[in-house]
């Protein structure tokens, strides 16, 4: 069990209220809040070592490697990667599944096979490559995807979908990309932070994932890739810190992972990540999920008779992790969140959660979307299954 | 229908602030497609529902439920009402830029427009409550031939600095209508909110039995401000009196008898018959404007009368 009242006290943003009202905050799967390790993190880089890493052999220079080398062993010890040189750090979800798009070597006609409910931030930067043709199967569907996925050279598949909460049967899914002789790039933005996700148990080819929807800075990311397959990737961000040596015509690139982190790095966000995880181990991802699930419960059973409800999902909250994905009928879901926010400070997220492929297809405006993380209560979900209820009665 | 609202209200707003130029845009947008018959994109309309109901939600619920539901009907309700009071407000600047006065030439009714030009009036609170009777002008000073076809009577006070304020308007419609009108002063002493102005009246009135009113009472009106209340009430009086050259003796006399204080209180009581509210208060042929109204307020009236 979570002690969220001393979790709470770690996190300054709940020392403040908005209007005389504390905040309740259900918005974790864009951005989760921070504790002050975190912050504290940051500011010690601030403060103490200020210097760029990776160039200067100066002390402050080399204490922003130790530290900067210090959360990459931390990311390896939380994906159980087998070396910290498999973990590259980038911007965020985004631009982990950019660079594999883009430095992967694609021939003309390579098939990309993704899921029917992907983030834009693993669809477009398929949609747009002139290389690759891309496949689409429908989530969580095991039949579909041995079907689709013959002849493919990757799939680029969302672990669990920030839409509903669900999550595709990756472990599987890899298996038979793998006997398929299909490479696997597993978008984790929304499952690193709330359960266990082992590259080797998976035996995923490249994995992303973002530092600030787990308690980290913004601005952080992740990209997780096989060695062996990081060598085989053509840099597409080139720069500052990716070569050893140039000529004006030469170059030698630097040894992975600097070769893919172009230019002066978020040192800052960097060692604040480090310190999120940390974090994130001390309470324990098993822990997390089963007080989100918890939680999600206390919401489905407390809203399962309101008319008009309709969960986007299945109707088991077990199913759907920390995401309670809803809307009410005849209720824009952009009036919900106002509501919610504006008369007990509830902070929901509404529209098409940047899935809005999903949505057109299922002609679907979108959707009013709470997404609970370690410091939720049940009194703040109480809180909210109440608004919701009076809300309802108003259509 | 919200959209047209917050299109005025965040136009106005927009002026000062960047964040609601950004809104004004939106309802720009939302009003010009619900013009050409297109569905308004922007969903500004229900956020604003969203966020007023939401609101609403924290003190009454109730209340909330009915404004989300009929949130259409009352943006309407809304909108007439405030085009309503855009004509409202176009009639009360119309009369003001004619009349001087909000609600047309013949109301003596507050107009929150006069504060812009400074004007006003010193108040008298009466608690007359008999007929209206329209003031004559009695034997009371005047300028003009007794039979003018347009009769000023004027209600003032000698110590008030709106009566004052009037005098240059008074002197330049006695220009400009030479012989075509008559001016009758007739005294309206605020005594308690202006000190000596009972005495000063009554001094005017001595000057005047020396053919001298005008005279005495421009001087009145010059040191005004300076005037404070004293002890003995007539000795600054006479030395007004004094610099004009009037008989002396008689003045003080007159003065001193208090000869002209029941003609004083009888203009008073006139006035209050006639339902003057506060000095200076103004007869044209019985029609009423008060304060120190712009000119054109006057010769409206009296081109109009003149006319008859």
């Amino acid at each position: 069990m979570i002690d969220t009242e001393k979790i709470r006290k770690d996190f300054p943003v709940y020392d403040r209220d908005i209007n005389g009202k504390p905040i309740i905050y259900m918005d974790s799967a864009c951005v989760s809040m921070k504790p002050k390790q975190v912050i504290e993190a940051i500011n010690r880089y601030y403060n103490e070592f200020p210097a760029c890493g990776g160039r200067s052999i100066h002390k402050l220079g080399k204490q922003v490697d130790e530290e900067v080398l210090k959360t990459r062993k931390e990311v390896k010890g939380f994906f159980n990667a087998k070396s910290e040189k498999e973990i590259i750090f980038t911007k965020n979800t985004t631009e982990s599944i950019n660079l594999v798009a883009n430095s992967f070597k694609f021939e003309k006609d390579d098939i990309m096979l993704t899921s029917d409910k992907e983030h834009n931030s693993n669809l477009l930067p398929w949609q747009v490559n002139d290389k690759v043709e891309h496949r689409i199967f429908k989530f969580g569907d095991i039949e579909d995807f041995k079907e689709k996925v013959k002849g493919v050279k990757m799939v680029s598949i969302v672990h669990t979908s920030n839409l509903d909460g669900t999550s595709n049967p990756v472990k599987e899914m890899i298996k038979i990309a793998h006997e398929n002789n299909a490479l696997v790039l597993l978008d984790a933005a929304q499952s690193a932070p709330h359960k266990e996700v082992d590259v080797r148990k998976l035996d995923v080819d490249f994995l992303a994932c973002s530092g600030h929807k787990m308690l980290g800075p913004s601005g952080t990311g992740v990209l997780y890739g096989k060695l062996e397959l990081l060598e085989e990737l053509k840099p597409f961000l080139v720069g500052g810190d990716t070569v050893k040596e140039t000529t004006y015509t030469e170059h030698e690139f630097e040894d992975i992972p600097e070769r893919f982190e172009a230019g002066l790095q978020n040192y800052a966000g960097i060692i604040g990540l480090g310190e999120a995880i940390r974090y994130l181990k001390k309470i324990g991802l098993d822990n997390i999920h089963e007080h989100e699930v918890m939680l999600n419960k206390q919401i489905t059973e407390g809203l399962k008779d309101v008319k008009g409800l309709k969960i986007i999902g299945p109707e088991e909250p077990d199913k759907r992790g920390g995401v309670f994905s809803f809307n009410i009928e005849g209720m824009n879901p952009h009036n919900i969140a106002t509501m919610l926010n504006e008369s007990s400070n509830i902070m929901i997220r509404s529209g098409a959660h940047c899935v809005h492929s999903w949505f057109n297809a299922n002609k679907m405006n979108g959707s009013a979307r709470v997404s609970l993380y370690v410091y939720n209560t049940k009194e703040e979900c109480e809180e909210f299954v109440e608004q919701v209820k009076k809300i309802a009665e108003f259509v | 229908m919200i959209c047209v609202l917050a299109l005025i209200v965040f136009g106005v707003l927009g002026i000062f602030s960047a964040t609601h130029r950004k809104l004004a845009a939106e309802a720009f947008d939302c009003v010009f497609r619900r013009m050409t018959f297109r569905k308004c994109t922007s969903n500004l309309d229900q956020r604003l529902k969203s966020q007023i109901t939401g609101r609403m939600m924290r003190k009454n619920v109730k209340l909330a439920r009915i404004v989300f539901r009929h949130f259409e009907l009352l943006s309407w309700f809304f909108l007439i009402m405030f085009f309503s009071s855009m004509i409202y407000s176009g009639f009360i600047v119309y009369n003001y830029a004619l009349y001087g006065n909000c609600y047309g030439p013949e109301s003596d009714a507050f107009c929150p427009l006069a504060v812009f030009e400074g004007d006003a009036l010193s108040e008298y609170d009466s608690s007359y409550t008999g007929p209206v009777v329209y003031p004559t002008a009695d034997d009371d000073p005047s300028i003009g031939p007794e039979d003018a076809k347009v009769t000023i009577i004027e209600f003032g006070c000698l110590m008030c600095p709106y009566t004052r304020e009037a005098e240059p308007v008074i002197k330049e419609l006695l220009e400009t209508y030479e012989g075509r009108i008559r001016f009758v002063y007739r005294d309206f002493p605020l005594s308690e909110k202006h000190a000596e102005s009972d005495w000063h009246a009554e001094a005017a009135n001595c000057a005047n039995e020396q053919g001298r009113y005008w005279e005495f009472r421009d001087i009145l009106f010059e040191v005004q401000e300076s005037c404070k209340a004293a002890e003995d009430h007539t000795w600054e009086l006479k030395v007004y009196a004094k610099e004009l050259e009037l008989d002396i003796e008689k003045f003080d006399d007159c003065m001193d008898s208090r000869k002209y204080k029941d003609e004083v209180i009888n203009d008073f009581w006139d006035g209050v018959k006639a339902g003057v509210r506060g000095t200076p208060t103004f007869f044209i042929n019985n029609r009423v404007i008060t304060g120190p109204k712009p000119i054109r307020a006057f010769t409206k009236i009296i081109d109009e009368e003149l006319e008859k």
